[in-house]
């Protein structure tokens, strides 16, 4: 029973990282949750560089020996919360440049291919000609009208 | 005028230099549109691919198989005329006798969506170990079991138009192939499975997946649906 305040946290620090990665929040709301979390860590760090003593004292009622076990305790937990965020993050990101690059390459392979490929064939060029013209009907894929765009 | 004008082969490449041109212009013999994605390759695949009658889609940083797959497709779907899509391997492991069989599973109208398969038919060419990895991954992947395939992870396939239309793969690496599996199975799409030829040669041995990217493809798997923002 000695360690049960510890253990609870601890383990609801573990469990909320597990929802967070599940979830989809969003995004303002998540932001600006990370910004009090953040005001708040700001504050309590000035508060423990003060008092260190009373740190050490929020310890002990939580059941942990020292100060310094619980800092390490929290770093742990926010590590996480960091890995994780910076994880999302990252994935969001690539998300991102895949569609910027597929928009890229296939605006810039049909100016190339048109012109590379227009005087293979009398055939093809008239197919060519046809899909200049003739607006794409499209898989509805929303980068795509941006690539038609670019070719108009 | 072929009687494949209707048929596009999408083949992602990335350093594929070496082997690329020939790859096309056999394909070519029978399929006349092609889209080769050159995946961002620091080799010279691209002037390869340029000497050759394909269409030639550049991505400018390298993406993955999975994204250059995707951009080939969305390439395809755009072209007049096309109505089936066929993912083809750039190590000319596929075959394209092959493809015509599939498609003409396609045109008999008898699927959606046809995938190869190296195990229907025992033909001795896969490396044991690798049967043993492909054919577990086939029977505990519950979407593959639930189309009742027998080879998850086969890059070949032929898809119809409307398939082709709904897929759409995020996973930009090799996790997509189970991405594929996944969508076909919740899309209600009918599904059949063809047997295929695998030239399993040395350039493509070496340049194929080894073993331990299915810890990868597992990962990247488990964290598909999770935090997407």
């Amino acid at each position: 029973m000695k360690y049960f305040w510890i253990q609870l946290l601890l383990i609801l620090g573990s469990v909320s990282m597990a929802l967070m990665f599940i979830r989809t929040w969003s995004q303002a709301k998540n932001r600006a949750w990370k910004r009090i979390a953040f005001s708040v860590f700001v504050v309590v760090n000035v508060y423990a560089v003060l008092r260190p003593t009373d740190v050490t004292w929020l310890a002990q009622q939580l059941g942990v020996g020292r100060g310094t076990d619980l800092v390490l305790y929290v770093m742990v937990m926010a590590m996480g919360f960091l890995t994780l965020n910076t994880f999302l993050r990252f994935r969001s990101l690539e998300k991102k440049i895949t569609d910027l690059a597929r928009t890229v390459a296939i605006s810039e392979g049909l100016r190339h291919n048109d012109a590379r490929l227009g005087q293979d064939a009398a055939a093809p060029a008239a197919a060519a000609a046809a899909a200049a013209t003739v607006p794409e009907p499209g898989p509805a894929a929303d980068s795509d009208s941006a690539s038609d765009s670019v070719k108009a | 005028m072929s009687q494949y004008d209707d048929v596009w082969l999408v083949i992602p490449a990335y350093n594929e230099g070496q082997v690329i041109a020939d790859v096309v212009e056999g394909a070519r013999k029978t399929f006349p549109n092609i889209v080769v994605v050159d995946d961002g390759s620091t080799d010279d695949s691209a002037e390869h691919i340029a000497s050759t009658g394909a269409h030639l889609v550049r991505h400018p940083v390298n993406l993955g198989q999975g994204a250059a797959l995707q951009t080939g497709l969305t390439y395809a779907l755009a072209q007049p005329g096309a109505r089936y899509f066929a993912t083809f391997d750039a190590d000319g492991q596929h075959q394209t006798k092959d493809v015509e069989t599939m498609v003409g599973v396609l045109r008999a109208d008898e699927a959606d969506v046809v995938l190869g398969s190296r195990f229907i038919e025992q033909n001795g060419q896969v490396p044991w170990i690798k049967q043993v990895v492909l054919r577990t991954a086939a029977a505990v992947s519950p979407t593959a079991r639930k189309l009742k395939l027998t080879d998850a992870h086969n890059g070949l396939r032929v898809l119809g138009r409307a398939a082709a239309a709904q897929l759409s793969i995020t996973m930009n690496g090799m996790a997509h192939a189970s991405e594929i599996v996944g969508f076909l199975a919740g899309s209600g799409l009918r599904v059949t499975e063809v047997p295929v030829d695998i030239l399993y040669t040395d350039y493509s041995r070496a340049k194929g997946q080894s073993l331990i990217n299915g810890v990868n493809i597992i990962f990247d798997i488990s964290l598909r649906e999770r935090g997407r923002r």
